[in-house]
């Protein structure tokens, strides 16, 4: 048998009733157009989670940069006073690794703990010690982004206000300015535990107030600059090196460059070189409930599909029950019957699938024009403009699950085919 | 056009219909003989149980007891594939209501047994146009079946049997959609086919025109053979 010829007759099954084949397309391809856009949507969600991950981060630390650079112990071991494991010399080390041209800021941070005063109540802190200057990089990073519209730019942050105003400043969180009473201008002291294990105290002015989304870290939350936090730990070390790259894609393969660097400089074996995901539970966790909830939309789409060509087989099937009959009657086996029917499932995958591209096309240029703001998600303040990327790699997935969901429909007629009495069929109105 | 080779044979063959008290005998021991290049009428009232016995001989469905031997192979205990392999090879139907596909064309209802048994492709349309020509549709190959009359479409049909060299071509009621000339011409068709090639034909029909073309006569009632002249050896039960 010439599968040309068998291709041919259900082509013509096909449009014998077209305006059927044509509803079951269209909803075919609207599963496809709905899956290709929830994956483009779910790209820019991953995207947007990711880079915000990188540019600001869940925690009181600020964002993770695309790679982290630490002492080797800092992560193994507990440290007896604070910064045993730090890092020192870290000067030498920025310039070193700011060879690198795809390094385009190198960021110390200091993370340290404490007790906050405005003289009446005292309470504890998680504090991050900063250079204003480079964080900015951070923000730059993400304000450059192309898929970042106007609407979406961070501008007047909080960290500008500690930039523009003396070393000893801080920000405070929303809900520790609440407990302490604080606002911009107020006074505060810092007390903490030196590196010797004294405990020093520096007084610090508020220069702004920070709110971030989730309260757990809103009460704790205290940025400082660097030089204030080496003083009151009486230290010149610094926690980590945060490194941005200019492109989140590069990330895994700069490793190997970073260590190289800093291998001709020094021993490798004493730092560990993190990449951002290393450290981003909130961010995979996040990540994990967004591919379930995708995960189970697809699910649904496609039984949606699967059960439209099913009843569109079973509509052509009961239609044709003489014409099967006869086609036995001739000498037509039913393998070869069965196979005529799947042939017109998959057909109608494949106009389902350039239908859908077509779907997809408009529906998301549409969306990506209008400028939908969506709320926030989990863990962040911001809004953004609702995007839907090419998703281009999902694609080909999403076409074999549609082509898999209309051929195998073919198969519930499978047993209808097999069951059909050639003697009652020829009789069959 | 006479032959002494058996084509097909029917051997206490009996079909029965329902279960228990309701069951009815379709067709009651019938032992039956036909030979190569004979044309056949199975006679009979409505009811009689020529269209199952046509249906048995045509291997669409299948006795409930006996033997039927479909020029040389004995059908009786085969799969379904291979049932469907006899249908392809060695039978050809030409049913009441034409039956055709409403979606080909006279030429592609015509072609289609030959996609399915190895015809070589390069003979295919040989073949087709050649039992066009034969059945006087050459001219209309690219006509559907819904832009011809009944009696071409019966036409179409006699060319599809036709056109894989069956052993055996089966005819059941081929004119009782008919008008009385369109039925006539289809008759003179069988006849034709008949005696200038050789064609075994075995048509089933209660129309008594029939019996002024045909060489052999096999009649049933009520299930049982009670009447053949099968090559003027008239046996009467």
């Amino acid at each position: 048998m010439n599968i040309f010829k068998l291709t041919y007759l259900s082509l013509k099954n096909l449009f014998r009733n077209s305006r059927r084949t044509l509803i079951t397309v269209l909803v075919s391809s609207s599963g496809f157009a709905a899956l290709a856009i929830v994956s483009g949507y779910m790209d820019f969600t991953f995207y947007g989670l990711k880079e915000l991950t990188i540019c600001k981060g869940f925690t009181s630390g600020g964002g993770n940069g695309h790679i982290e650079l630490f002492n080797k112990d800092y992560a193994l071991k507990e440290e007896h006073y604070p910064l045993e494991y730090g890092i020192s010399e870290y000067q030498t080390l920025q310039s070193c690794i700011e060879t690198d041209k795809n390094v385009i800021a190198t960021i110390p941070r200091i993370e340290f703990n404490g007790l906050i005063s405005n003289g009446d109540k005292s309470i504890s802190f998680l504090g991050t010690g900063i250079e204003p200057k480079k964080e900015i990089m951070l923000i730059k990073y993400w304000n450059n982004l192309s898929a970042v519209t106007n609407k979406d730019k961070i501008v007047n942050t909080p960290i500008e206000k500690l930039y523009n105003n003396s070393d000893n400043s801080v920000l405070l969180g929303e809900e520790m300015a609440k407990v302490l009473d604080a606002k911009p201008g107020s006074d505060l002291m810092l007390m903490s535990t030196t590196v010797d294990g004294a405990v020093n105290v520096v007084d610090v002015t508020v220069a702004g107030i920070s709110k971030n989304p989730m309260k757990s870290i809103d009460r704790y939350y205290l940025v400082t600059n660097l030089k204030t936090a080496q003083n009151l730990l009486q230290t010149d070390k610094i926690s980590k090196i945060v490194l941005v790259l200019n492109s989140t894609d590069k990330t895994n393969s700069e490793i190997p460059l970073i260590a190289n660097i800093i291998n001709r400089k020094y021993n490798q074996s004493l730092f560990t070189i993190l990449p951002w995901h290393k450290n981003a539970e909130y961010y995979q966790s996040i990540r994990d409930a967004y591919n379930i909830i995708f995960s189970f939309t697809g699910i649904i789409v496609v039984v949606i599909v699967f059960l439209s060509c099913t009843n569109t087989m079973l509509m052509a099937t009961m239609e044709r029950v003489r014409e099967i009959g006869v086609m036995k009657a001739i000498g037509i086996s039913n393998s070869w019957i069965t196979l005529m029917f799947l042939i017109e499932g998959f057909f109608i995958g494949l106009f389902s699938i350039v239908f859908g591209m077509v779907l997809k096309y408009i529906f998301s240029s549409i969306i990506n024009n209008i400028g939908f703001n969506m709320p926030p998600p989990p863990g962040m303040s911001m809004t953004y403009i609702l995007q839907i990327f090419s998703a281009s790699q999902y694609l080909p997935w999403i076409s074999i699950l549609v082509i898999i969901s209309t051929t195998f429909s073919g198969l519930i007629s499978v047993r209808r085919i097999k069951n059909i009495s050639i003697v009652s069929s020829l009789t069959h109105v | 056009m006479k032959d002494n080779q058996i084509i097909a044979q029917l051997i206490d063959v009996s079909k029965y219909y329902g279960v228990g008290a309701a069951r009815y005998e379709a067709l009651n021991k019938i032992n039956l003989t036909f030979y190569r290049s004979d044309i056949t009428l199975i006679e009979g009232n409505s009811g009689s149980g020529k269209s199952t016995l046509l249906h048995l001989l045509g291997c669409i469905d299948k006795q409930d007891e006996g033997r039927i031997i479909i020029d040389g192979k004995d059908t009786t205990n085969i799969s379904l594939e291979q049932l469907a392999s006899v249908r392809l090879e060695k039978i050809g139907f030409v049913f009441q209501s034409f039956n055709l596909i409403p979606v080909l064309t006279a030429y592609e209802n015509v072609e289609l047994p030959l996609l399915f048994n190895n015809t070589d492709k390069n003979i295919i349309k040989h073949k087709v146009y050649d039992v066009l020509n034969k059945v006087g549709l050459l001219d209309l190959k690219s006509h559907y079946p819904r832009e011809l009359s009944g009696g071409q479409q019966q036409r179409v049909a006699i060319a599809r049997a036709l056109v894989g060299n069956p052993s055996l071509i089966l005819a059941d009621e081929p004119t009782a959609n008919l008008d009385s000339k369109t039925g006539s011409e289809i008759l003179d068709l069988f006849t034709s086919l008949n005696s200038n090639d050789g064609i075994t034909i075995i048509i089933s029909s209660h129309d008594t025109v029939v019996l002024e073309r045909i060489n052999t006569v096999v009649k049933l009632r009520d299930g049982k053979l009670v009447y053949t002249n099968i090559r003027n050896n008239t046996y009467t039960v």
